[in-house]
């Protein structure tokens, strides 16, 4: 029995050590063919070993430590996946829980930004500076190059403020939290910052809500458009004194801080059969708008596919896999069919005809000979006229011309049975 | 011997377990019973929002888009046109219920207050709120009113429920659950427990009998389901949702155990578009105001 356990033990050990020895030499090159022997095929890789930055397994001439020479599941040879094999080393690469990560680094897409043989750019990346990160963010990149005020750190490189792989702690792959990165370089207690924040103790504000970190067409890098009492250094007019224990907070909750100025809208809103019911919750206003500043019209939080969506995901979702884009839900125009705030119609159209709200864009009178309108009764259910909607689902359905059934005769059996 | 004996036990004992599960699992049906298009004068409805039934078993439709109430009564179990309530102060009624009395509650979306009527469709007053705690301002989003005539009242703007005594005197409040989105409608069962719907994360929350705070009945549904707006209870126990935008209607356990959705989105009947308030009677039937099909519609529920 005793030998049976020493013999198991010492079998056990030599397979580990084969185990473990096994990739060191893996393919039992020749004696000195390592680093040259696919060199010898491959001629025109001389020229990227030629770069300042070399990838570390190519410096050591490990081509095998990425590539097998003699057969893969994978394109170009590869070891494993394309999306998983830079992770075999640099498994720590991101952190487990960040709070952000870049896409393309979930999507293990490296050879985005990264060579992964070399580069002339340090961390063989594909790219130098931001023309690497606009490659991808183009719109980003256009605003920053024709903003007329330029944030500086934004010129000097985007990694001055964000981590390109994932932020443990942060949103926006940010080092740090604003206004911490922010303060950083702007000196909160000097009078001439104090007196341009009106007094307020702005070093615990959020700086990005009314500051376009990436520069701006207006003064002081502050986003397009901007809420006049802010643009008026009138804080107070919805803030607390600057003097009080509370100088942040609001003066009214909710919706009936903004009547104070936007009494009509609120009335007319107020005078409507069906209302927004965001508007008068927690949030009020602020539910879809931003108080101080925006780079989108009306002061809406972001674009408006995304403040609709972030409570109506699944009307998006509809239009996202929908065989046919209805092209105002595409372009994020939802108030092209619908009033925000408050209407006199269901799901808060903004014309109590079906009709004639789809025939301001689509002439239906044009596009079918189908009976349609008032008078023409929905045979499937005596109370309902019929309207586009008897046939099509406006954000989109799986089907050909947004229909709610898989073919047209499915559809048109509905009604005309025989 | 001993082996092969055990073995038989287990085997009966997991059948027998399975049988209770698959039991137990028993989908609630709803079958279309009728569907109810227009009053007596073959006015029909245009968009209704609300339906409630009182004790005597009389129908009560929201018939929003005509601005009034109507009210049905069931004979041999067929709803027959009964009477009209219009009311200058009740200009687009969107929720509707009824105490013991037959007094008649219907939330008006337009002025956002909750107008109370006799069972004889006499304008009673305005539900008053005035001696509530701050903020003084209150937007009922919905209401319902308890077997004990208590009445339930959801304020979006303050985030809680106000909870008035039959007199209408202010008795207890209980706020919202930390981290809602955006409650859509509340639910009283027989026993007195409060439940909310958060349509966003389609969440239930409940407050028990004597609670003074709501907790997650249910973890976030959002992966089958897309805008559920409206709840309400049985005598059983059973919860009702209605989902908004997918036209059907789901079934949640006391436990906040899923069990099961029925109907789907359509014109013809038994099918829905865009369901608002549901109620359901101590007969465990539902009652479904089918808003863009213009008709009540009820369901017999069974397994």
């Amino acid at each position: 029995m005793r030998y049976r356990v020493v013999f198991g033990t010492f079998l056990f050990l030599v397979l580990l050590f084969a185990v473990a020895a096994f990739p060191a030499d893996m393919y039992r090159l020749k004696p000195g063919a390592k680093g040259k022997i696919c060199a010898n095929c491959h001629v025109d890789f001389q020229d990227k070993l030629k770069r300042s930055f070399l990838h570390t397994p190519v410096k050591q001439g490990d081509c095998s430590g990425c590539h097998n020479p003699h057969t893969s599941s994978h394109g170009k040879l590869l070891e494993a996946d394309p999306s998983r094999i830079c992770q075999r080393c640099h498994e720590e690469i991101a952190p487990k829980k960040a709070k952000s990560t870049h896409k393309v680094v979930v999507e293990g897409k490296c050879t985005s930004c990264h060579d992964p043989h070399s580069s002339d750019n340090k961390w063989n990346l594909v790219k130098a500076g931001n023309e690497l990160c606009f490659g991808c963010h183009k719109d980003l990149g256009q605003a920053v190059t024709k903003a007329k005020f330029k944030h500086s750190p934004v010129e000097k490189g985007c990694l001055n403020c964000h981590d390109p792989h994932a932020s443990e702690n942060f949103s926006h792959l940010l080092k740090t939290e604003v206004p911490a990165l922010c303060t950083n370089c702007h000196k909160t207690d000097k009078p001439a910052f104090i007196r341009q924040h009106g007094d307020y103790p702005v070093a615990k504000a959020r700086c990005t809500s009314c500051h376009n970190p990436h520069g701006s067409e207006k003064a002081a890098i502050m986003y397009a458009n901007v809420h006049r009492p802010v643009l008026s250094k009138m804080c107070n007019q919805c803030h607390e004194s600057p003097s009080s224990p509370t100088p942040f907070k609001v003066k009214s909750p909710g919706y009936e801080l903004c009547r104070g100025c936007h009494s009509k809208m609120i009335n007319e809103t107020f005078g409507k059969n069906q209302l927004h019911w965001a508007l008068v919750g927690k949030n009020g206003c602020l539910a879809c708008h931003t108080p101080h500043a925006s780079s989108e019209a009306a002061l809406l939080k972001g674009p408006m596919i995304k403040v609709c969506g972030a409570c109506h995901s699944d009307t998006i979702m509809r239009q996202e896999s929908s065989l046919v884009k209805h092209e105002p839900v595409t372009k994020g125009e939802c108030t092209k069919c619908h009033s925000p705030h408050a209407s006199d119609v269901s799901l808060l159209m903004k014309n109590p005809s079906v009709n004639d709200l789809c025939g301001s864009c689509h002439g239906w009178g044009k596009h079918t000979s189908h009976p349609i309108g008032e008078k023409i009764r929905d045979k499937r259910n005596r109370n309902l006229s019929t309207t586009c909607l008897s046939c099509h689902r406006s954000h989109g359905t799986p089907y050909k011309k947004m229909i709610p059934f898989a073919t047209s005769t499915d559809l048109c059996v509905q009604c005309h049975k025989q | 011997m001993e082996n092969s004996r055990v073995k038989i036990i287990v085997s009966i004992a997991v059948i027998l377990l399975m049988a209770k599960v698959s039991v137990g699992a028993e989908t609630l049906k709803l079958r279309h019973f009728q569907s109810v298009y227009a009053d007596d004068k073959e006015v029909g409805f245009n968009s209704p929002e609300g339906v409630g039934c009182d004790e005597k078993g009389h129908i009560l439709v929201a018939d929003s888009g005509n601005g009034r109430l109507v009210q049905f009564t069931l004979i041999n179990g067929r709803a027959m046109p009964d009477k009209e309530i219009k009311a200058p102060e009740l200009s687009f009624p969107i929720r509707v219920r009824t105490n013991s009395k037959g007094e008649i509650f219907a939330l008006d979306g337009r002025q956002k207050r909750i107008v109370r009527f006799s069972p004889g469709g006499g304008f009673i007053g305005r539900v008053d709120t005035a001696d509530s705690p701050l903020p003084a301002t209150v937007i009922p989003r919905s209401f319902d009113i308890g077997k004990d005539d208590f009445l339930y009242l959801l304020d979006v703007f303050a985030g809680r429920v106000l909870i008035l005594t039959p007199e209408g005197k202010f008795s207890k409040i209980i706020y919202f659950p930390k981290g809602y989105e955006v409650i859509s409608d509340l639910a009283v069962d027989a026993k007195g427990n409060i439940f909310l719907l958060d349509s966003v994360t389609a969440t239930v929350y409940v407050a028990t009998k004597g609670s003074g705070q709501f907790s997650p009945l249910t973890e976030s549904m959002k992966e089958r389901m897309r805008f559920p707006a409206t709840i309400t209870t049985d005598a059983h126990g059973n919860i009702y949702l209605a989902d908004k935008n997918r036209g059907n209607i789901y079934i949640i356990g006391q436990d906040g155990s899923f069990k099961g959705e029925q109907l789907t989105m359509g014109w013809k009947e038994g099918q829905l578009r865009y369901p608002c308030q549901l109620y359901a009677n101590d007969k465990g039937e539902i009652f479904v105001a089918d808003r863009d099909n213009n008709r009540i519609q009820v369901f017999s529920t069974g397994k």
